[in-house]
């Protein structure tokens, strides 16, 4: 009943979103999983090499959009850009492999290979697309060169594929490819990042923080452009936010991620209701709400963990949290799958076993 | 207290490709911040809100209208007449990153106001420090720990209450506390606007609390009253329970339907409002200032500026010619 989760195989959910690739956009493959086993990122620093991800499993099935939720340090950033195999030095990824249908374990792939694989099957959009844009250049200038080095032979079809999808997102496609990015909003260029990232065809796609620094109205717009594309072009969707809230309103799954770990995985709406790590539930306890006793929102003590300041052994969210035991300085808690859920906690593991216990004597 | 009335603030663009133009950041705003009270100002990138908190705290100069601190009107002032007026509010900028002097230990960032007030007051030079540890005892954080350490030594959280601490040696009457948690990280937000909270209760220090976050608002200001900015004009005002669980305006509507639905916890209000069309700064004037991008326009709208007025309840204000409530927060999904 209880596995472990460090080997490939967990059960994928058929159920969900199997629909949607009947409904994908032009030229569309079939959306890929993702199985990261592992994933080991150090980065060196003044004290020696530090892990950002410290041994990090996550399964991510075909067709699902699955937020990435964490705070400042939890290494988020850094599984996202592993994705690409796109740790930067100081950070090198020092262990584990990232899986990814049609292109195989991601680590391993260089070069040409890895450049022609971003794009045309990973497309990114970085956090501030106002610095990921060439101020110099208009968009449509900027996606002749994508053209070029992905050696797109029909650049007619590239522009009217691009000017359909700004058009898809609201916007004037041929007034925004002639413009520059100073003569775009911030949902504009946002837009057009997500434009960018899509129009190889790369059917999975990774958001870094696809909404921070935009208005409100801005953010619920273009989250609701991400929900959309993801259905009609059949997408394997990541999105890495700080904000649960944003996770929540478009991810069908979600993974929290703290201290260079994952301590809890599963559907949004479980994860949320009902969450069983701790800390998930101190976040989710520690967001203002609009109904409800707003008394009940409690800061969750202390602070997160940098680098430097991961304890040496046990669990990583072990200074913070209200169920800690002796066994949490020592043992780090493995993550552990049931009901599709994966929970890395000694003590919801040993409720669990009390609550079985009790059940059948 | 304090009451502005009639508040502008145009800007003037040089004239680039475009020709100059002039952005009305704040188009006759009235607002009271009463003793020891939270009021809250909320609006998205461009509304005004960080003009007005800067107004507000005397960094910078309105156009025409009136502000009264404690009964004493300010523009007859000259502005070194103004300045203790205004020292006794305190703006708590966004960024704790940029805030503080990175060349300087925190001790030193505290001691330069510490002892010019020493000076002025009479007080013996021991003071200064004890008053500072006081000061970052009471904004909880260890006066051992950072004393001696650099800005770039500390978390974000940590800078944060740090300028917090700066700002309360001048014994401040109200702090302004502009999206002063936006650069938190998540789970020690809420621990800071806990703070600003508690040193209203315990020292009656008033807040005045800008954010594009509506539920923090509600969090720190939740007896106190709430405005909503919308291209510098005041478009609803009322207590912030009211405003948030009855909105009227259809921008209000708008910006309380944003707000991501926390599924699995909540399910989305029945009658979110979306607005029509994107912001655009540059459209003429004249009609309603939302008018163009809400749904439930007439012509009217379009012609004329509705001003703030109260219906049934006096406190609930706004300016719309088509007030209607809708059920637009999130709903618990348990019960």
């Amino acid at each position: 009943m209880i596995t472990i989760s460090h080997r490939a195989g967990e059960t994928p959910r058929p159920d969900s979103h199997s629909a949607s690739g009947l409904i994908a956009g032009p030229g569309a493959t079939t959306a890929p999983g993702v199985r990261v086993r592992d994933l080991t990122v150090v980065y060196k620093t003044p004290l020696g090499e530090l892990p950002a991800l410290g041994g990090v499993s996550l399964t991510i099935d075909p067709g699902t959009i699955t937020g990435i939720v964490g705070e400042s340090g939890s290494g988020k950033s850094t599984l996202a850009l592993s994705l690409l195999n796109a740790v930067q030095p100081p950070g090198r990824i020092a262990g584990g492999s990232v899986e990814i249908d049609g292109l195989g374990n991601v680590v391993d792939l260089h070069g040409d290979r890895l450049r022609q694989a971003r794009g045309r099957h990973l497309g990114y959009v970085f956090q501030a697309a106002q610095n990921s844009l060439n101020p110099l250049k208009t968009v449509g200038k900027q996606l002749l060169d994508l053209g070029r080095s992905h050696g797109v032979e029909d650049r007619r079809a590239l522009v009217r594929d691009a000017k359909s999808l700004l058009e898809r997102m609201g916007l004037d496609g041929a007034r925004v490819l002639d413009s520059h990015q100073h003569e775009l909003s911030g949902g504009m260029r946002q837009r057009v990042g997500i434009m960018l990232a899509l129009v190889l065809n790369a059917q999975l796609v990774i958001l870094d923080e696809p909404t921070t620094a935009l208005d409100m109205i801005t953010q619920a717009t273009i989250l609701r452009i991400i929900r959309e594309v993801h259905k009609e072009r059949g997408l394997t969707t990541l999105m890495v936010t700080h904000d649960i809230g944003v996770a929540a309103e478009v991810t069908d799954r979600l993974a929290v991620m703290y201290g260079g770990r994952v301590v809890e995985h599963g559907p949004t709406m479980e994860v949320l209701g009902a969450p069983s790590h701790p800390y998930t539930q101190g976040l989710i306890r520690a967001i203002p709400r609009l109904s409800g006793d707003i008394e009940q929102a409690r800061a969750l003590p202390g602070r997160p963990p940098t680098l430097g300041t991961l304890p040496a052994s046990g669990c990583v969210f072990q200074e913070r949290c209200p169920l800690r035991m002796d066994i949490c300085a020592t043992v780090e808690p493995p993550p552990v799958i049931e009901d599709g859920r994966t929970v890395a906690c000694h003590a919801v593991e040993r409720s669990r076993h009390t609550a079985q216990r009790e059940e059948h004597p | 207290m304090i009451i502005g009335t009639g508040v502008t603030k145009t800007y003037k663009q040089r004239g680039d490709v475009l020709g100059g133009r002039n952005v009305q950041a704040l188009r006759g705003v009235d607002f009271t911040v009463p003793k020891g009270g939270a009021v809250s100002f909320i609006g998205e990138s461009g509304c005004g809100k960080t003009t007005l908190g800067r107004i507000i705290a005397g960094l910078e100069t309105y156009d025409s209208g009136e502000i009264v601190i404690d009964g004493t009107p300010m523009t007859p002032l000259s502005p070194r007449r103004r300045r203790p007026y205004f020292r006794r509010i305190q703006l708590i900028h966004q960024d704790p990153y940029s805030a503080l002097n990175p060349t300087r230990t925190i001790h030193q960032t505290l001691r330069a106001p510490l002892s010019l007030r020493a000076s002025k007051t009479g007080r013996p030079a021991s003071w200064i420090d004890e008053r500072a540890e006081e000061l970052l005892s009471l904004v909880g954080i260890d006066p051992g720990y950072v004393l001696g350490r650099y800005p770039h030594q500390l978390s974000g959280g940590m800078r944060q209450r740090v300028v917090i601490a700066r700002a309360l040696t001048v014994d401040p009457d109200m702090l302004v506390a502009d999206e002063s948690v936006s650069m938190i990280d998540v789970s020690m937000r809420l621990s800071i606007l806990a703070l600003l909270k508690d040193l209203r209760e315990r020292l009656g220090v008033s807040v005045l609390f800008i954010t594009h976050d509506i539920a923090t608002a509600r969090y720190i200001g939740g007896e106190g009253e709430l405005y909503v900015l919308y291209r510098g004009q005041v478009v609803e005002r009322g207590l912030t329970e009211t405003v948030i669980s009855a909105p009227v305006h259809p921008y209000t509507q708008s910006l309380l339907s944003a707000i991501p639905v926390l599924h699995g916890l909540e399910r989305p209000g029945p009658e979110r409002v979306v607005p029509t069309e994107a912001l655009d700064e540059r459209q003429a004037d004249g009609g309603c200032l939302f008018a163009r991008r809400c749904p439930f326009r007439t012509k009217r709208c379009e012609a004329e500026l509705p001003i703030l007025t109260a219906g049934t309840d006096p406190a609930h204000q706004y300016a719309c010619f088509h007030p209607q409530r809708r059920d637009v927060i999130p709903v618990e999904a348990v019960a």
